[in-house]
């Protein structure tokens, strides 16, 4: 009988687990970079690399514009893949001692231009629809991004990165 | 909204620093800054726009030093620990003071520059200040045309295509899926409003709310103004005052305001309107 | 010494595992409402934790803050999981008690108390490390900052320091050296805790926000579990109180230090088959009446009318504390009652055949099962132990009552070898008794065992040896 109770234990708590983990991988897909940011160690040398080039860069890339200041980064963190105008950009961030020391594009590819689809939701007070943007037509992104971590994840941070 | 479909990926340039908590972006068309730049060589295009960038950074960092209660050393943290009094504080902390108390009194205590503990904090203001700021070093560089993001606040001048007439098109993201967008603002360009400020009730990466947003009726506010602070601290007051503010704004300011309840609902002025 | 004072008759003796079990039914359902409550208690905390991930709360662990935070968050949702449990486990609700028994309930709330108290010192530390490393604080001033910022932190800081008052004047070795009153009292700062830890999590908790799923799940537990503490702690001990009206009738010298008192009442055939249960008494004399004492019926409730007039009398040796004043008890007093709590009753049942041992004033409830609890004349063995035959408490009416029923009696008498682990009485224990010695058939039988805890877990220890199974044991402890 403890078996018993041992064995659906494990199932329903297996279960319910697995029921929050799947409808929160759709609210955050940043999910995805769960991986990634626990490899934060290799990404820091990877951006080493990348950044003790100084200035030059490649134009298809425009990673270019990393500084010197990278190589003393304390923490780097990498964001997740973000499609806007100038396709998938996804973003890493240099941290010392809290602050952001630098910012650099991973990943920058033409390959998939995906838009993304924005929710239109209709206000009851509203007689019409907002004015409906995707992050391919904007130049800027307004929105509370107000610590590092908002900041990684938004795409502002992608625009900045495709800008550089 | 203008169209943007005549911009490519090598149309803007863009610098990004920390500074105030939140991370900073300057972006200038290239044709901008005067010289044809080659992507990737650091041309006379890119010197100006680094340059600019650490003007831009130079401003914050001034304000960041003041202002901000998390450097024990600051003047803000030394008046809040009681250690200077008002009165012999900096004029610059003084006229930001009087500010933030005409704001208080025009929106009917909304918006305070006291915390709930009756600590002063003038940050409410201060970043819209500094934005403003880094605006007229931008201008009185001779740069017309530019944008500055300052953790999600916007201050445009001119156009994303220097000579054209187009404005700058400023996304609003959607406070319930972050990496969407919600709706869209044109800022600069022939439009009056050249500032577009979202405040969110939630803060320190969503786990904790801002002080005075317990049982904040809105998610998120986005307020389009002419200037800056006007923008940041209405956005702010509706933030925290609700429905009642939100009419209170619209009917004393010319602005125009995105307000997403918590149930995702939306509340828009005309010039959100599709 | 050691003496068997009845043979049950030889005629009606039979195996009883040919015999229809009528408790099979029961048992059965018991041990599926133990599994049940079980998967419950795990679900609850896997619940805790999916409504976090239902949130997106991995998405935190893409950054060294946000994984500190995340940690800290998880590990405050199942300490405030733990903590309402452990209330609703002391909560005394029928389903438990039936179930696991009061005192099973309360070993497991009490096993609870350290993980429940780790988890929320993880979540406070964890957090204020993960917001300190984000905002380039350590983790001490990041503390302060929340106290000082955040609404209702500072409540939260209270909560915290009482948790760990009540967990450390909860801990065995601290408990021993208060009164009981002082814990008692202290215990109570639980509820302060509890309370002064919602509200954190309500105002600024991001994921109990307006309008989520969280906020509304655990704005139900918190409300349910308040509701449970206030309907069975409070207004049925109220209810029993009016509807029982008791009062003292008399008090009986039973041995030297050990009283019986005996009290009337009304609606008391509805309390018929609690016997060896027990309900927590309130003698309301003055200097006496704030001392609760947990004690057994020490016979069934007799009523002797239709409107259930009848008396009810429990058995008590002087403790210590307020149980030394209950020799002195006037009669009409009145007396205020909860319960009737525990497993010790048929309720627990699950074979034909029974063994009862009882030790000491633990003998009491012991005839009160015998009286009240079915078997067939020669399915049933009571051992009762003691120092002295004068501390066989109620042992002629045990005798009166074995002889009716047809159960065998024995009286293990005399002291404990020494340094030797028994239960059993020297001579007995050299003569190489075991329980099984005293009846053959207890492998296949419930066996019911009431005395001190030490002498009890010895009993235990030795039913276990002779083939019981873990749901065939049912005993009550004698202390708090």
């Amino acid at each position: 009988m403890r078996t018993r109770a041992a064995v659906s234990a494990v199932l329903a708590s297996g279960g319910i687990l697995i029921a929050g983990w799947q409808s929160g991988v759709h609210i955050a897909d940043t999910s995805s970079s769960v991986a990634s940011g626990a490899a934060g160690t290799t990404g820091a040398t990877g951006a080493k690399a990348l950044g003790t080039d100084g200035s030059s860069g490649t134009g298809t890339t425009g990673a270019a514009g990393t500084t010197g200041a990278s190589a003393k980064a304390v923490g780097t963190y990498a964001g997740p893949v973000v499609q806007t105008r100038f396709g998938s950009v996804q973003v890493q961030i240099s941290v010392r001692a809290g602050k952001i020391t630098d910012v650099t594009a991973l990943q920058l590819t033409d390959a998939e231009r995906k838009s993304v689809q924005i929710s239109n939701r209709a206000a009851p007070l509203l007689r019409d629809e907002v004015l409906q943007a995707q992050s391919a037509d904007v130049q800027t992104i307004s929105g509370a991004t107000v610590t590092s971590d908002a900041y990684l994840n938004s795409l502002q941070a992608a625009l900045d990165a495709a800008n550089l | 909204m203008q169209p943007t479909s005549e911009l490519d990926g090598s149309a803007l340039k863009a610098r990004t620093f920390g500074s105030m908590g939140t991370v900073i972006s300057l972006t200038v068309p290239a044709r901008a800054l005067g010289t044809a730049v080659v992507p990737g060589t650091a041309g006379d295009g890119e010197r100006e726009l680094d340059a600019a960038a650490a003007a831009v950074e130079r401003v914050f960092a001034r304000a960041d030093e003041t202002f901000s209660l998390y450097r024990p050393d600051s003047e803000a943290s030394r008046l809040a620990r009681g250690e200077l009094s008002l009165r012999d504080s900096s004029a610059g902390m003084r006229d930001r003071y009087a500010d933030a108390l005409s704001w208080r009194l025009m929106t009917e205590g909304a918006f305070s520059p006291e915390r709930t503990d009756g600590v002063l904090d003038l940050s409410g203001i201060i970043k819209g200040y500094a934005i403003g700021q880094a605006g007229e070093a931008l201008r009185s560089r001779g740069i017309a045309d530019w944008c500055v993001n300052a953790g999600g606040d916007v201050l445009v001048m001119g156009s994303p295509v220097p000579g054209s007439g187009a404005s700058w098109a400023a996304g609003v993201v959607d406070p319930l899926d972050r990496s969407a967008l919600l709706s869209a603002y044109a800022l600069g360009g022939p439009c009056t409003r050249r500032a577009l400020a979202t405040s969110g009730s939630a803060e320190r990466g969503d786990h904790i709310w801002t002080a005075g947003s317990c049982g904040a009726e809105f998610a998120q506010v986005s307020v389009a103004a002419a200037d800056i602070v006007t923008a940041d601290v209405l956005a702010t007051a509706i933030v925290a005052g609700g429905t009642a503010m939100l009419h209170r704004a619209t009917e004393g300011w010319d602005i125009d305001v995105l307000a997403v309840r918590r149930t995702g609902e939306l509340l828009a002025t005309p010039g959100f309107r599709a | 010494m050691n003496t068997q004072l009845l043979t049950s008759r030889p005629e009606v003796r039979r195996r009883s595992g040919g015999a229809v079990n009528p408790f099979r039914g029961q048992h059965r359902r018991r041990l599926l409402r133990a599994d049940l409550l079980t998967v419950l208690f795990w679900a609850s905390l896997a619940g805790a934790v999916a409504l976090w991930l239902a949130d997106g709360g991995m998405a935190g662990f893409a950054t060294v803050a946000g994984s500190f935070t995340g940690l800290g968050i998880v590990a405050g949702l199942a300490g405030m999981d733990l903590v309402l449990l452990m209330l609703l486990l002391a909560a005394r609700i029928p389903l438990i008690d039936h179930t696991v028994g009061h005192d099973r309930a309360l070993e497991f709330h009490r096993k609870l108390g350290k993980p429940a108290l780790y988890l929320l010192l993880a979540h406070g530390i964890l957090i204020a490390i993960g917001y300190g490393m984000a905002e380039g604080l350590d983790p001490v001033s990041e503390a302060v900052a929340l106290w000082v910022l955040v609404p209702d932190m500072w409540l939260a800081y209270i909560s915290m320091l009482l948790f760990i008052a009540v967990v450390v004047t909860s801990l065995v070795a601290v408990r021993r050296r208060f009164p009981y009153e002082f814990w008692y009292a202290v215990h109570l700062l639980t509820y302060a805790a509890v309370l002064t830890a919602l509200p954190h999590q309500f105002s600024v908790g991001g994921l109990f926000a307006e309008g989520t799923w969280q906020r509304w799940y655990w704005l139900a537990l918190c409300i349910a579990t308040g509701a449970a503490l206030l309907y069975y702690r409070v207004a049925q001990p109220l209810v029993a109180t009016f509807r029982h009206q008791l009062t003292v009738k008399r008090v009986v010298r039973v041995a030297p230090g050990v009283v019986s008192v005996e009290m009337s009442g009304l609606g008391l055939d509805q309390l018929a088959g609690s016997g060896g249960r027990f309900f927590i008494w309130r003698f309301l004399a003055p200097g006496l009446w704030w001392h609760p004492h947990p004690f057994s019926l020490s016979a069934d409730p007799v009523s002797f009318d239709a409107a259930g007039q009848g008396t009810l009398r429990i058995t008590v040796r002087n403790l210590g504390g307020g149980s030394a004043q209950l020799a002195s008890l006037k009669p009409g007093t009145r007396v205020a009652l909860e319960g009737p709590y525990g497993l010790f009753s048929t309720a627990a049942r699950s074979r034909n055949h029974v063994v009862m041992v009882g030790a000491g004033i633990g003998i009491t409830p012991i005839r009160a099962l015998l009286e009240s609890t079915p078997f067939q004349p020669g399915n049933a063995t009571v051992i009762l132990r003691g120092h002295s035959e004068s501390e066989l408490y109620l042992g002629e009416e045990i005798l009166a009552l074995c002889q009716q029923r047809g159960a065998t009696l024995f009286h293990l008498t005399g002291s404990r070898p020494a340094g030797v682990r028994t239960w059993l009485p020297e001579s007995s224990a050299r003569a190489g008794h075991r329980l099984a010695s005293f009846d053959p058939n207890v492998s296949d039988a419930d066996v019911y065992v009431c005395g001190p805890a030490a002498w009890a877990q010895s009993v235990l220890q030795d039913a276990r040896a002779a083939g019981v199974r873990e749901d065939q044991l049912h005993y009550e402890r004698f202390d708090w």
